[in-house]
Formats: structure tokens, sequence, C-alpha cells
């Protein structure tokens, strides 16, 4: 079984996760109308998959599996998948699964794409405690946005169909949009807690004597980022934004991360020292 | 023992006979002691508005037991000059003959002597009797409100649990009651649980709840405004009520009408013409004005709505003509709906319900075959009374 590597691992979760998407759209089509625990079943299998894959990554690096793109992006996967699991015990947040799925599968895809996992040298790129610490509670905050935009997608597709009368509406088993909202803004402040600790602990990491901290791109993005869902969380909070402004911020936000997450870690100095 | 039901209900006449065959719930010991000292071995009786029937378990065949349940049933409501004119099995009356009742019994134990059912005629296909397994089938049916006039609803089988639980207190039932009636609440509990015949809302006022939990996380600090009171928002305000809205805020162009209605929901009143200074605080309106024209619009609603900070607001206006414009559904965070968009969700949910119909029958159809008699299956006995005849009688 030498053979069936990490990734043989990760890409079996991807299948399932697939597989749940395509069983989303099923039950999109029907109405969220009947409770359904087989969507929340392929995701529980898919995350054993996917962690089975991450801790046998870990093992062989012998170090939190967060060393290059590959690494990172299976672990924001994973922790939205998490996050979902723990959220999907509640049956009327249930569904949110079928909306976690799509963004978990296109995350998935993603990141099996040979460029982002090259091959470890001798030493992994990153190492010790304030890296890992670093490099997880900024995973784990992509992680809380992406489910989070889940929800804002949920809320929006429930909210369209309350605002045009369509059945489904009062007829599917979906929660209530204020409590979709309610769960919307908590995950994004709880990404927001951690992208800041998590930026905050990047600040005391060592790095080579010509290197600026703030003239890194990575570092301009993700001060951008933080910039992007502090505006979001105080119009909500502070200035009564509308719910549905909010909802669409929180997707196309996090739409921007995931299109712009590859592309600043290639061009950051400090994460490719 | 065979078990056998006899009755009459709102599938098989109308109201101004049902209530002549009406139990008090205080005179039914009484009447199934009579009826047992008439040679039933077990008893029950379920008399609701929308049915009477007597549940029994008789040691003679179901022919028999039929005649006797049926003289019971009609000299103890009072009624025994149907045994004059009514279809009789042993007068080999046939379908359409008609009876008129009259009071005749001063003991009635729930009739009173003049005004209801005067008149009445009565056909012969009112009274049906079952026999096994139909009787048990129709328990069964009953306790899960699939016979029911708003059908699946629930507030049946509480009451087919009082009567029995009655029964059984003063000693009326044994071994074969006991076993069914148990059984079929069990039967109600596995048929709600596995399928969707108790789903939804099913009339105006409950769709405009659900649709409010749609909306609102909970509607335990809700605050619901009436606007101009009439009889459906009457029952929509007292249905959010009870799933926990916090307060009923009437205005209505006649304010003591208004603080009538506001007491008895333990609300308050405000004067008609301040009904818009109550949008801040509110969260559902519902609107039933006889107003010939809009009485709010997108215009009056838009900066109310910037008061209240964007918080949502549920809309339901059941006045006919409309009381509020359309257009204000465009506003942000605003949700409208009238009359017909309400009725829309329920009759939804009625069709559901009606397609899980034939599920519900087949669990049904499976969960009575334990209780049945070995060896004898009974055919349906109709009212007809031909039928009642040459049902096949219990050894």
């Amino acid at each position: 079984m030498a053979w069936f590597t990490d990734r043989h691992f990760f890409l079996l979760a991807v299948a399932v996760y697939g597989l749940s998407t395509v069983y989303s759209v099923f039950l999109w089509r029907k109405g969220f109308r009947k409770d359904d625990h087989v969507n929340y079943l392929l995701l529980l299998t898919a995350f054993v998959l996917h962690t089975v894959a991450m801790v046998r990554r870990g093992f062989s690096v012998n170090h939190c599996p967060v060393n290059n793109l590959f690494e990172a992006t299976v672990f924001i996967a994973w922790s939205a998948a998490a996050a979902y699991l723990v959220i999907g015990l509640l049956p009327k947040l249930r569904f949110l699964g079928a909306f976690a799925s799509p963004v978990l599968f296109a995350i998935g895809v993603f990141a099996l794409m040979p460029e982002l996992d090259p091959p470890h040298g001798p030493a992994p790129q990153f190492t010790g405690a304030l890296t890992s610490l670093h490099a997880a509670t900024i995973l784990l905050a992509y992680g809380a946005f992406g489910l989070g935009a889940a929800a804002a997608g949920m809320f929006l597709t429930e909210q369209h169909d309350l605002k045009f009368h369509k059945l489904r509406a009062v007829l599917s088993l979906l929660p209530p949009i204020q409590r979709l909202e309610i769960v919307t803004g908590r995950l994004v402040l709880a990404g927001f807690v951690l992208f800041t600790i998590g930026l905050e602990a990047g600040r005391y990491l060592p790095r080579a004597a010509d290197a600026g901290y703030w003239s890194d791109p990575k570092v301009i993005w993700s001060a951008f980022m933080w910039l992007v869902y502090l505006a979001l969380l105080v119009s909500r909070l502070g200035f009564a934004q509308s719910s549905r402004r909010f909802a669409y911020g929180v997707i196309a936000a996090f739409v921007f991360l995931l299109l712009t997450f590859w592309g600043t870690n290639l061009l950051s100095p400090l994460h490719h020292p | 023992m065979n078990v056998v039901v006899i009755g009459l209900s709102h599938h098989s006449s109308p109201v101004e006979l049902r209530e002549r065959f009406t139990f008090a719930e205080t005179k039914i010991p009484a009447a199934l002691k009579s009826l047992r000292e008439s040679g039933i071995a077990e008893a029950v009786i379920l008399s609701t508005c929308n049915r009477v029937e007597i549940y029994a378990a008789a040691a003679q065949g179901p022919a028999v037991a039929f005649e006797e349940l049926k003289k019971f049933l009609i000299q103890w409501s009072g009624n025994s000059q149907l045994l004059e004119h009514s279809p009789s099995p042993q007068r080999g009356a046939g379908r359409g003959e008609e009876a008129v009742f009259s009071n005749s019994n001063p003991l009635a134990p729930s009739l009173s002597p003049l005004g209801r059912g005067e008149g009445v005629q009565l056909s012969g296909d009112e009274l049906y009797t079952l026999a096994e397994p139909q009787s048990l089938q129709h328990l069964f049916k009953v306790a899960c409100g699939l016979d029911s006039m708003v059908l699946g609803e629930t507030e049946i089988l509480g009451q087919l649990k009082e009567a029995y639980a009655l029964a059984q207190q003063h000693g009326h039932t044994g071994a074969r009651l006991n076993k069914a009636f148990q059984r079929a609440f069990h039967v109600a509990k596995h048929v709600r649980t596995h399928t969707s015949i108790q789903r939804g809302s099913v009339s105006v006022a409950s769709a405009a709840v659900e649709l409010a939990e749609k909306i609102f996380n909970s509607l335990n600090n809700r605050d619901v405004l009436v606007i101009g009171a009439g009889e459906m928002s009457e029952k929509t305000a007292r249905a959010l009520l009870s799933r926990g809205a916090r307060s009923i805020i009437i205005a209505g162009r006649s304010f003591e009408r208004a603080q009538v209605l506001a007491g008895e929901f333990g609300g308050r009143a405000v004067p008609f013409d301040d009904w818009a200074t109550e949008f801040e605080k509110v969260d559902i309106v519902i609107s039933s004005t006889s107003a010939p024209h809009h009485i709010l619009d997108r215009a009056k609603l838009e900066p109310l709505m910037k008061a209240r900070k964007q918080r949502p607001l549920l809309l339901i206006d059941i006045a006919v003509p409309r009381d509020i414009d359309p257009a204000v559904n465009f506003l942000e965070n605003v949700y409208l709906y009238n009359i017909d968009d309400l009725q829309a969700i329920a009759d939804d949910y009625l069709k559901q319900r009606q397609d899980e119909i034939a599920r519900c029958e087949a669990i049904i159809a499976e969960k009575v075959k334990p209780l049945l008699v070995p060896k004898i299956i009974q055919p349906q006995i109709n009212t007809d009374a031909h039928r009642l005849e040459t049902a096949p009688a219990k050894p």
C-alpha cells in the first residue's frame, strides 16, 4: 500500500465531495423538503479521507502539514468541512452541506493541481511552532470565510424564494433566513479573529534581513483582505448594512480570496525564500 | 372477540345530524355502563364535533353487535323515533328511506330539546358500521388523522386518547380494546414520524405562522400589529400568539372594538390613525381593513424601514381589495404576502398530505395484521342494510 499516498486519499476525498455536490443538486431540485442525512454522511466520509490524507502528510514531513500551497489549500478545505460537520449537527442547518460541498469540491480540485505540491526539499519551507500557529490560524480563518460564503449563498437563495413567493421557501426544511444571517455573521467574525491572530503571529516569524514584512505582496494582500472583512463586519454591526448586501459581500470576498490566494503566494518572497 | 365500530362523522352526515348524537363527556361513563349491560363486552365512545363513534368488542357476531349498538346509539341520544323509520336489516329497508328525527328521550345526554337538528332527515347512509379488519383500520386512520376533516390534524389523537382513558378508567375496556387502542396510538406516532401526513399548514392562519418562522429566527420576541381586525386577521394573530409572539397591537377604525380584541389577546389597542407610529417596533403586520385603496405604499414604508434599521418586516395583507401596495415587496427586508399567496401555501401542503395517504394506509394495513382474530377476516360491512344482513358472523 506504499504506492497509496496521502494525495490518493485526498483524491478520494475530493471525489466524495464531488458526489456530495451532485447529490446536492438533487436536494436543491427537490426543494430541501425532507430531512436528509445522506449528504451529511457523504461529507463526513470525505472528511475522514481528507483527515487521513492530512495526517499521513503530517507524519511524512514530521510537521503540521501546511508547508506548501497544496497543503495550505487542503487545510482550508479541511477546516471548512470540520466547521460544517459541527454546525450540521443541528437539523435545521444540515442543508448547509448542500451549499458547502460545491465550495469544498472546487477547493479540492484546485488543490490537486500538481504545481501546488512540489516535492519537499530536505527541510519543509515553514518550521517552528509560531509558523504552525500562523499558518493554521490563517487557513482556519479561510475555512470559516468559505463556510460563511456557503451560508451566505444559502441565505440569498432562501431570501430570493421568500421575496418572490416561491412555495419551496416555505415548504423546504431550510432554516429561517434570520438564523442564516446570524450564522454567516458569526462565521465571518470567527474567521476574522483567526485571521487577525494569524497575521499578528506572522509578524514575529524569522525572515531574511533584507525581506521587509509590509512590502511583501502576500502580506499586503492579506492586510487588504483583513480590511475587506473588517469593512464587512463594521458595515453590518455598526451601520445596519442590509443582510443581502452583507451576504453578497461575504461571497465576493471569498471568491476574490480564492482567485488571488495562489498568485499572491507565488509572488511572495517571504513564502518563497 | 370481534372489534366493531358504529358511528357517524363529517363524511357521512351534516352537523345538524351529528349534533343530535353527541355525548357529553360527563355522561359517557353512564352510557358505557348501559352499553355493556346490553351485552357488549368492551366499549369506548368517541364524541367530537366531527364524529360520534362507538368502538366495541363483542362476543357475538358483528351483525348482532351492530344491531345492539345501533339501538343503543339511537335510544341513548334520544332519537328513538329513528327505530320506527330508519332502514333496518330486519325490515330489509333499502337506501334512500328517510326518517325524521325527533328528540323523544327527555334523558338524552347532550341534546337540548329545541333548536338543534329540527327537521333533519335520515336517509340511512349516515350510520356506518365496520367489522374487522376495517374496524381496526378505521381506528388507526382516525388516530392518524386520515379520517379527519383537516387531513392529518393531530387534535383527534388527543381526543381519542381521552375517550380511551375515560373508558379504561371506568373499567369498560378489556384486553381486546386495550391492545387495539395502544396499537393505534403507536401507529399514529409511527405515521407522524415516517410520513409527511401531518407536515405543514393547511389553513391560511397557520401558513402565515409558518411563513413568519421562515423569516424570523424565533417568534418569541416578535411584536405583531393588526390593522383593521377581521375574522381572518384575528385567527392569524391568535396563531402567532400561540407560537410564541410577544405581543399584539390592534389598530382598528373602531377604537372600542380594538380595545376589546386587544384585551382578548393580552395586547394593546392604538387609534387607527396612529398605526404607522408602531412600525418601528413591530416585526409582523397583518392588515385587513375595508379601505378601498392602499393604506401602505412604498413611499410611506421606505422611511419607516430606515427607522427600523432594516430589520425584517413581514406584511400579511389579507384584505380584499388589498391594503398594501405590492411595490413595497421590492424594499429590502420587506416580505409581503397576500391572501392568495397564503392560500397557495396551504393548498400545496394539503396536496402533499393527500399524496401521503397511500403510504399511511400501507403502514396501517401492515400494523393491523397482528391484531386480527386468527382465521377470520371479515369483509367490510357498510351502512347499506343489505350488506349488513349478508355479512358473515363470527362463530
